[in-house]
């Protein structure tokens, strides 16, 4: 494998709160190859969001501060700064779409502008070139209408319309990466679905990376390469889509399907659906041990004191987990590796 | 609970036995705080808030508590010491009835201009030699040194005779500083280009009289002319009047505490009850009531606050508070029922009073149950923005003469009269006016820590 | 379910909403739905479907505009007064959406689950406590949480204090308005899993409003699908999820990603264009017919009808694909 367009390693978040202080990302590491779609997907408050907005400069600091870690697109690091050789990081290197993408359009100004704008910022075009360009691109957003749409104001779309018009900006300047922090949560199923397809087909076109944020693991299905699974502010468990939905190493990943009903035609009357007890845990205080102990059917009493280290159980397969420990005693439904090892000395 | 357990160790034997259900019982690990106990704890690491409450706090004790124990009559009038800036000195001499000047003097062979007796502030007595080219004389008084091009200060009086060279200057005296100035007049009375200053700082003088009778000495203390007395503490200084500053700003202070809290309080009361029944009502009556509210916006406040004063009338002895708290409540409430009808409005569609509704809850415990609770935080914060607000109204329209009626001090009929004297006598504006403002920025900055401590939306998704 | 008594029967009910200015919204629009004794009914549709509005009006939390329902025979009111919910509310409750707007912040834990007891029983207040206590054990919190406010539970906690809150009355029969849409998935199960023990143990009937597919598949005993006003679907829940007979049910569990990648995969690529329009402007015809990939003349032209299946009487499709 080649180098990888971003990567992330050992980002720690901290926020000031009147409360104390929130440890909101604890040690996160992922790469994002070109081409294709790593999901970060937990629960809310996991630290999924404030990971990719600390790596995108997007936290206001204070009270937010980045303890340590580097993120380094293309092998240049872009922690704390906002451009490289003067090219923008943000929306040129890396677009964005969010939850709400009424909150990142300026309601006084047409769609069609507001696309043309970054392209005069970013590329320096004409304004007439840029508007033509905007018009293309809504076309691609696969919006009716584009170049009578292009000049109206957002109040006048609908979300799932408005969502079509930020991919849109977002993909202007042709970004590397597109950032998408929970797309479709806002949305109903269909629409959902129209969005997702859009992404998808985006990707196969222009070859971008998609870093795809959400809580839902019907979306993640969808439309991952790799998944990272986050809880508690670290990755509890990482792997191709595949490796994480059909060999599930770590307690919560089973959890979480066992958790959701699973339609499968042939299961006559109701599986039991078995949810994960309690609630995560407070993260002004993380827990010593593992943050998922307290809640975990298969806690033992070393998960209490240690934070397990990452079990590799194929090359770019792993779970933190002390279940994968040679000496855990066996759990059913939960995969282990043949060689499960461990290449991180010790957390 | 891991810091209470010896930390397993990956080599202990038992590290990887499953732990049992009662070994990880989760805990709610937050403190129990009620709304207002979470709203004190945020207002008391807000240090400006809270300095604002304390200066408030001291405020009140200032007018509640500072009457009894700085007992003066704020209308009493010490005539020793008129104006009198604090720190000033209090001796005075003792002497006997003023005598009448025969024009004998204690220095009978000085030149020039020169002092009879000893200036004293019962009578500065003034003699000069005759001038040749002089057929009268003017007296000047200044306040300030004479300096060539400058007016001579106050014309104390004129003589008509060349060898009438004497004066005497009993006018409101201060143990202060004089220059007067003898100027020479023509025939016509015109003044000659002829003049000449003498410098003269009088000693405070009172009579045993006096003394006796402000009870600055006792009857049976035998006191003898050229004694020395202390007069009266005026620890702030007098007014223009001779009145004590220090106990004049506790009354005003009382005048304005009580109706920048009087007011407000009653104002946003009525407009809780009318904007939480608008709002609760809804529909045609809530127009209706809006609109009314609206049509009291409309109205100029000042206008309409003078009419009330005029409408009203102040008769002899009333002081005039009473109107214009009737008339700030008659004005200011549209706006807090603006508000809390909003408020109202948002809290009706809560899920909260929903499920009270279907459990068959009461319109009366809907609304002090579940609505006016949640809409306590912002009637507080209107509260406390509006007292300042309320004060500086007062002090405003005190100051215009509008306000409260004389003598009744207030601190903005304070600032009114010591505006006059205001190059002199600073003190006499500085004190009230210092006071105004110190009110009402505390008052501002309470309400702006209250609003943060109280604002639901920073916690409500912890 | 045809041995079982009709509980709540909606006949045409309509709610509307007037704008002003001559403009209605069209809320619900002649909802009629027969939910039997002990049955989960499951409603789903997409946001401005009317399915929250639907179970409000049912409950009677907003003024009918036209249409009845009644409870066991008996025809409820039209506009609801405080005496009418004092009634009502030992048969009919609800549990709200947003764990976090549905709980008054200013009150504690065992104010909030012990109100409906306050109201209507002449308990003394240490009984009240006592059942309380009962309750918040039933839906798996402690005792003494009783003292506490709601800001300091989680959104599956608040949620649980929420169902104690409906249930303390008894009733037999409750609205559930998304009551899970607001949770983390974890959480959701541990909510459902509640609402199944406590309605068998209590011989509850629910109507499940809700947007996923999944869960309300999981849920109810039968599924009724609303757009933009109106069923267009009713039957069995398996019958509707895995044999969907209306055009829009099928787009909707098409649409519905599942937690399993190899069958994503072989998802085709979705069809439905357009979304949900206006519900202040309702088309002629078949509600669906601008979205619709099997859009006939007369759909443009005539409402159909929701009836039953030839050869399934159970289900019911409002189609004109299926009619003659």
């Amino acid at each position: 494998m080649s180098q990888p367009l971003l990567e992330v390693s050992d980002l720690r978040v901290e926020f000031d709160t009147y409360g104390g202080t929130v440890q909101a990302v604890r040690g996160v590491s992922f790469a994002v190859e070109p081409g294709k779609t790593l999901a970060i997907v937990g629960e809310s408050g996991c630290g999924k969001s404030v990971t990719v907005q600390s790596i995108m400069g997007l936290t206001p600091m204070p009270p937010g501060r980045i303890r340590t870690g580097s993120a380094r697109l293309r092998g240049v690091e872009i922690l704390g700064r906002t451009e490289i050789d003067g090219r923008d990081i943000r929306g040129r290197e890396i677009g964005m779409i969010f939850q709400d993408p009424m909150s990142s359009l300026n309601p006084t100004m047409t769609i069609g502008t507001q696309i043309a704008e970054t392209l005069e910022v970013h590329w320096g075009w004409s304004r007439k070139r840029a508007f033509d360009r905007a018009v293309e691109l809504l076309g691609m957003a696969r919006i009716p209408e584009a170049a009578r749409r292009a000049r109206q104001y957002p109040f006048e779309f609908s979300g799932g319309m408005l969502q079509r018009a930020m991919i849109a900006m977002s993909i202007a300047c042709e970004p590397a990466i597109l950032v998408a922090d929970e797309p479709t949560t806002a949305l109903d199923v269909t629409i959902q679905a129209q969005i997702l397809d859009l992404m998808g087909d985006l990707q196969r076109d222009t070859g971008m990376a998609i870093i795809l944020i959400t809580h839902d693991l019907g979306v993640v299905a969808r439309m991952a390469d790799e998944v990272a699974v986050m809880y508690a502010g670290q990755i509890v468990e990482q792997g191709s889509v595949d490796d994480v939905f059909y060999r599930s190493a770590h307690p919560y990943t089973l959890g979480l399907k066992a958790a959701m009903p699973s339609n499968e035609p042939d299961a006559e009357g109701k599986h039991k659906l078995l949810p994960i007890e309690g609630s995560p845990p407070d993260l002004f205080h993380p827990p010593v041990g593992c943050a998922y102990a307290a809640r975990c059917p298969h806690a033992m009493r070393i998960c209490q004191d240690q934070d397990p280290a990452a079990f590799f159980q194929s090359e770019h397969h792993f779970a933190r987990c002390w279940l994968h420990h040679e000496t855990a005693p066996r759990v059913e439904g939960l995969h282990r590796g043949a060689a499960a090892r461990q290449p991180e000395a010790s957390a | 609970m891991a810091e209470t357990s010896p930390t397993v160790t990956l080599n202990e034997p038992g590290a990887f036995e499953p732990l049992h259900a009662e070994q990880r019982a989760q805990v709610l690990s937050r403190p129990s705080l009620s709304y207002w106990q979470d709203a004190w704890i945020r207002l008391k690491a807000n240090r400006r808030a809270l300095g604002s409450l304390y200066i408030i706090i001291a405020l009140l004790l200032f007018t509640v508590v500072g009457p009894f124990v700085w007992q003066v009559d704020p209308a009493a009038q010490d005539l020793d010491q008129i104006s009198t800036p604090p720190g000033a000195s209090r001796a005075a001499t003792l002497v006997g009835p003023l005598q009448p000047w025969d024009g004998s003097t204690l220095e009978p062979d000085r030149p020039g201009l020169h002092l009879a007796e000893p200036a004293t502030t019962q009578s500065v007595r003034l003699l000069w030699d005759p001038w040749p080219e002089a057929y009268g004389y003017r007296v000047y008084r200044n306040i300030f040194p004479v300096a060539p091009g400058e007016a001579l200060g106050l014309p104390m009086g004129d003589t008509f005779a060349r060898d009438q060279t004497r004066f005497e200057d009993r006018l409101d005296l201060q143990p202060r500083t004089y220059y007067y100035t003898v100027v020479a007049l023509d025939t016509y009375g015109e003044e000659l280009d002829r003049q000449e200053s003498l410098e003269v700082t009088p000693n405070r003088v009172i009579t045993i009289d006096d003394a006796l009778a402000r009870g600055l000495i006792a009857p049976a203390d035998d006191r003898q002319v050229g004694d020395s007395v202390r007069l009266a503490l005026h620890p702030l200084g007098t007014d223009y009047l001779g009145r004590d500053m220090l106990a004049r700003l506790m009354h005003g202070a009382r005048v304005s505490l009580f109706i920048g809290i009087a007011a407000p309080f009653l104002f946003v009361l009525f407009g809780v009850v009318y904007g939480s029944t608008a709002g609760f009502l809804g529909g045609h009556v809530d127009q209706a009531l809006m609109r009314f509210a609206d049509f009291v916006i409309a109205l100029p406040f000042l206008l309409f606050m003078i009419l009330f004063k005029i409408a009203f009338g102040i008769g002899p002895g009333e002081s005039g508070i009473m109107p214009m708290v009737v008339a700030m409540v008659v004005l200011l409430w549209p706006a807090t029922a603006r508000l809390v009808r909003g408020q109202i409005l948002q809290v009706r569609e809560e899920g909260y009073v929903s499920a009270a509704r279907l459990l068959g809850a009461p319109t009366g415990y809907l609304v002090m149950r579940h609505m006016i609770p949640n809409t306590m935080g912002v009637i507080l914060v209107t509260l406390t923005f509006a007292v300042p607000s309320a004060i500086f109204t007062e002090a405003f329209l005190s100051f215009i003469g509008m306000g409260v009626a004389p003598p009744t001090p207030s601190w903005g009929s304070m600032c009114n009269e010591g505006i006059k004297t205001m190059l002199t006598y600073p003190h006499e504006l500085i004190f009230p006016a210092l006071l105004i403002s110190i009110t009402v920025l505390a008052f501002n900055l309470l309400g702006d820590g209250l609003r943060d401590a109280l604002d639901a939306r920073m916690r409500s998704r912890e | 379910m045809s041995d079982r008594q009709p509980l709540v029967v909606s006949d045409r009910l309509t709610k509307h909403f007037d704008l002003g200015r001559g403009q209605r919204v069209h809320a619900v629009d002649g909802v009629s739905l027969t939910i039997h004794e002990q049955e989960i009914v499951g409603l789903v549709g997409e946001s401005g479907s009317g399915k929250s509005t639907y179970g409000k009006a049912l409950i009677g939390l907003h003024p009918k505009t036209s249409g009845t329902v009644s409870y066991r025979g008996e025809t409820l009111p039209q506009r609801y007064t405080a005496r009418d919910f004092q009634r009502w509310s030992q048969k009919m409750q609800m549990i709200f959406q947003d764990p976090y707007s549905s709980l008054n912040p200013r009150m504690t834990v065992g104010e909030i689950i012990g109100e409906g007891l306050r109201l209507h029983s002449k308990l003394p207040t240490r009984q009240i406590r006592d059942r309380v206590g009962d309750w918040l054990k039933r839906v798996g919190l402690e005792p003494d949480h009783m003292s506490r406010y709601p800001h300091e539970f989680s959104g599956g906690q608040r949620q649980r204090i929420g169902v104690a809150r409906a249930l303390i009355l008894e009733p037999e029969f409750v609205v559930c308005d998304e009551p899970i849409s607001a949770l983390d998935v974890s959480v959701q199960a541990q909510v459902v899993n509640l609402l199944d023990e406590l309605m068998a143990s209590m011989g509850l009937t629910l109507l499940f409003i809700a947007h996923d597919l999944s869960m309300v598949r999981y849920v109810s005993d039968r599924m009724a699908v609303m757009y933009l006003g109106a069923l267009v679907e009713i039957g069995p829940a398996a019958d509707v999820f895995f044999r969907p007979k209306h055009p829009y049910t099928d787009i909707l569990v098409k649409s519905n990603p599942e937690p399993d990648p190899e069958r994503e995969r072989q998802r085709a690529s979705t069809t439905i264009t357009g979304e949900i329009p206006s519900p202040v402007n309702i088309p002629a015809g078949c509600r669906f017919a601008g979205r619709c990939p099997h859009v006939m003349d007369v759909c443009r032209s005539t409402t159909p009808e929701l009836l039953p299946l030839a050869d399934e009487p159970t289900r019911r499709v409002a189609c004109h694909l299926y009619t003659q």
